[in-house]
């Protein structure tokens, strides 16, 4: 109620190219072309150009294989927060279990790169899936708190029962031809995954998702089997995690417990704040932006969680909504001042 | 006592209140009456000061903007700015529409956490006069708030309201899903709180048939306006009013 704008106040409306494109795909020109399908060129095209312009800077290239590995991850924590109403900490877990299904399908069976990385990845979704099945029941903090000891509880066993290399890890992986192939193969998966994810949101199964977070009882009342969904959930999410574990095994040679590291399960669900919930293009963002930062901050030390935590508390604070979805306001709706 | 001058709402580019005063004196009952949509619980919002803190969260979660303009004077000052706990300790209290009452604590306790503003003598004698105005809540004193029915739990929230102290009462929607009997009956006692305790009262309901008869001066609201208003018989003589609300 400021003063000075006693009688004026600003309106929000959507542009024209938002409405018709909305409701019933009528667009009309070029232009229009242009403007929906602009931001969404604009990612696939610069994730795909990034490995070329990194061409001078090996380590950055290492990074970029990283930052798809965690916006894998994010991306299947945004879809089972805020579109099942999991939230999961564990994506450690998927990690680590896509790492070591992968290491041991690569040295114990002799399986080549290109079958070991669709098999954990397939293989990782059902063992997760199984592993967090007695807790699907679960809702809110206490399915957290299950999914975060999970990765916890697999370092110790593995330390303790010295099974799986104990704590020396899995070595003498096959490593990917050449770094090109590692790039592209992470960058496509990812894009991938991210407009197969979009899609699925919007289809029927899609509904059913969102009901199931919105409101459970309701979704039971329709006669639908919850926990079935619940658990497609977990597998659809738990199954890009295991691909980024899978992806990592074969980048690093080796599979061991600190795959199983809190890194995997915290930096996504920061990202998604960054990013924006709801959004899944959020998280990639996210990422692209979060850990470039952590890997620049790496001279501080110790300093790096504390200046982490800042930014993480910053955007919190100030842009709870998150990056992407302030971005697509300010794309798609125009703002003026109108008098009252 | 207490007006409110030119109240509008939007909700994004959406017109909830429009242009919309009203006025509660002393010891009056005050009835605004509309159908779902009218804009009646964003009035009630709007007078306690809960729409400033409604606007500010969808703010920063980047939800649907919300301005508000208009003037709120109560006992000649401008509160149009003031947090919602001002307003609550200058004696504006809320009772919100679906009870929102406390369920994981007994009907005492609910009761209790609304005196927090009363001095412990007063809070006593409130106690015991909610006690008394509605005497099934004596019975179920140690049960917990989730676990009362509809009408036991309008009780409840009527009974915490009062324990704050309130010179004035916003009821919003105090008959909702509740029986036309026990309707009627809560119509009287809402009556008898308003002489007994000299408070004043602002009740937004739909269903005027119980309600009209207890106040003093009445708005029809409309689609975010205020349509009609007078006191009791020239709202109940107005042939609109009667066809709408009383289906004569």
């Amino acid at each position: 109620m400021a003063k000075a704008h006693e009688s004026r106040r600003k309106e929000r409306l959507d542009r024209g190219v938002k409405v018709r494109s909305d409701g019933v795909y009528a667009v009309a020109s070029w232009r229009e072309m242009a403007f929906l399908l602009g931001p969404r060129l604009l990612l696939i095209a610069g994730l795909l150009i990034m490995p070329l312009l990194l061409w001078p800077v090996p380590y950055w290239q290492k990074v970029l294989t990283i930052i798809c590995i965690y916006s894998l991850l994010a991306i299947g924590f945004d879809f089972l927060a805020h579109y099942v109403g999991l939230v999961s900490l564990g994506g450690a877990l998927y990690i680590g279990v896509g790492a070591y299904i992968a290491a041991l399908l690569n040295t114990e069976m002799g399986l080549p790169l290109w079958a070991t990385i669709p098999l954990a990845t397939v293989l990782g979704g059902g063992v997760c899936t199984v592993l967090l099945w007695p807790c699907l029941p679960l809702r809110g903090v206490y399915f957290a708190i299950v999914s975060l000891m999970f990765p916890l509880l697999a370092a110790r066993l593995i330390e303790a029962f010295d099974v799986f290399g104990g704590t020396d890890g899995v070595m003498g992986l096959d490593g990917f031809p050449n770094s090109w192939s590692e790039m592209y193969v992470l960058i496509i998966c990812l894009l991938l995954a991210l407009f197969a994810l979009r899609r699925l949101v919007n289809e029927d199964v899609g509904l059913v998702f969102r009901g199931v977070k919105d409101n459970d009882q309701a979704v039971k009342a329709s006669g639908i089997n919850i926990t079935t969904y619940k658990a497609l959930g977990v597998f659809i999410a738990s199954s890009l995690g295991c691909l980024g574990g899978a992806c990592l095994a074969h980048i690093y040679m080796w599979a061991g417990i600190s795959q199983f590291a809190l890194d995997f399960s915290i930096i996504p669900i920061a990202a998604t704040v960054v990013g924006g919930g709801g959004t899944l293009a959020g998280p990639v963002i996210g990422c692209l932006i979060l850990v470039p930062i952590s890997e620049l901050l790496r001279d501080f030390g110790t300093l790096r969680i504390a200046v982490y935590a800042l930014i993480l508390m910053a955007f919190i604070v100030f842009k709870s909504e998150g990056l992407m979805s302030y971005g697509s306001r300010k794309y798609n709706q125009f703002e003026h001042w109108v008098e009252i | 006592m207490f007006e409110a001058l030119g109240l509008m709402v939007f909700y994004e580019n959406m017109l909830a209140l429009n242009n919309v005063s009203l006025a509660c004196g002393d010891n009056q009952i005050v009835g605004v009456f509309g159908a779902n949509s009218a804009g009646k619980s964003t009035l009630m919002y709007t007078l306690s000061g809960i729409m400033d803190d409604i606007a500010k969260k969808e703010q920063m979660a980047g939800g649907e903007r919300i301005t508000l303009r208009g003037r709120i004077n109560y006992k000649g000052r401008d509160i149009s700015h003031d947090k919602p706990s001002k307003r609550a300790k200058a004696g504006i209290i809320l009772c919100p529409e679906r009870r929102r009452i406390f369920p994981e604590s007994s009907v005492i306790e609910n009761l209790k956490i609304g005196g927090y503003l009363a001095k412990p003598a007063q809070a006593a004698e409130t106690l015991e006069y909610v006690f008394e105005v509605f005497p099934p809540l004596t019975k179920i004193m140690r049960r917990l708030g989730g676990f009362l029915s509809g009408g036991e739990q309008q009780m409840l929230a009527i009974g915490r309201a009062l324990m704050a102290q309130p010179k004035l009462l916003l009821l919003d929607e105090p008959l909702l899903g509740l029986s036309p009997a026990i309707q009627y009956w809560l119509a009287k006692s809402i009556k008898e709180i308003a002489e007994e305790r000299g408070v004043a009262i602002i009740v937004a309901e739909q269903y005027a048939r119980p309600i009209m008869p207890i106040i003093d001066f009445g708005y029809i609201l409309e689609n975010g306006s205020a349509v009609v208003e007078g006191d009791k018989d020239e709202l109940m003589n107005n042939p609109d009013v009667k066809s709408a609300y009383f289906g004569a």
